[in-house]
């Protein structure tokens, strides 16, 4: 777990998974597309989302923009990239996703990303375990701001010196 | 600037001692001071010591290593927008 890459990715999960979470939480009033009188291109951008997702819905949020077939597809792209298997294992990514809709208070998006973690073979004991860090860092956290303590452990993780993709090297 | 005085380690009676060499141990890595949340949790060993095991607990490797464990708490805290 060294690298700056990782943390990329993991911020890309963290970042698309609030966003869905908004939609799917907040949306509600747009009602859900009717697929089965929608445009072809919402069609085959929903078909493609639920063949990434073994045969499911995907994020609930996905249902609620694709009012707009062609901003719903870039969402879905960046989703797509976000969620993928690369340097972290997909599911860890929902793990992380998990963990994030727990944290922020997001039903769908927590029942939907335990979903996700159990079907790419997540085990119970797996399951409690990211409850038990995300709980115990709630509570961290919160004491850390209540006494407003200042970071003091920055040190501890070595810089990485690669430049970004494609870059030049230093 | 924080709400308490954060004593130093020297400060705390010779159980707590235990503590901060659990926590050099935990972190592997050897600070001048122990770092603030264990000294916090040092404060009062009736809480900082269940609530210690219970973090250990979860962070201990299982199906997920402790750096992936690491990674989730990065993520929390960071959605908490703690600091810290």
């Amino acid at each position: 777990m060294t690298g700056d890459a990782i943390w990329y990715e993991a911020a890309q999960v963290v970042g698309i998974t609030n966003a869905l979470n908004v939609a799917g939480d907040g949306l509600g009033a747009l009602g859900a597309v009717d697929e089965a009188s929608a445009p072809p291109e919402t069609r085959a951008l929903l078909a493609e989302i639920r063949s990434f997702y073994g045969g499911g819905d995907g994020p609930p949020g996905f249902r609620l923009i694709a009012h707009d077939p062609a901003y719903a597809a870039d969402v879905w792209a960046a989703a797509r990239r976000a969620y993928g298997d690369n340097r972290l294992a997909r599911h860890f990514k929902e793990a992380l996703a998990f963990a994030v809709s727990v944290t922020t208070r997001s039903a769908s998006g927590a029942s939907f990303h335990l979903s996700e973690m159990r079907r790419l073979g997540v085990g119970p004991r797996g399951v409690m375990e990211i409850v038990g860090v995300t709980q115990m860092f709630s509570s961290y956290t919160k004491i850390a701001d209540t006494l407003q303590l200042e970071p003091d452990m920055g040190d501890i993780a070595p810089l990485d010196p690669t430049p970004a993709p494609g870059g030049p090297a230093g | 600037m924080p709400t308490v005085r954060l004593r130093d380690a020297a400060e705390y009676p010779a159980a707590a001692q235990k503590l901060f060499e659990l926590s050099r141990a935990w972190f592997n890595y050897d600070f001048a001071e122990p770092p603030a949340m264990s000294r916090v949790m040092a404060w009062d060993p009736e809480f900082g010591g269940p609530h210690g095991r219970a973090m250990k607990r979860a962070m201990g490797p299982g199906e997920f290593t402790r750096g992936e464990k690491e990674m989730v708490a990065t993520v929390v805290s960071g959605v908490n927008t703690c600091e810290y």
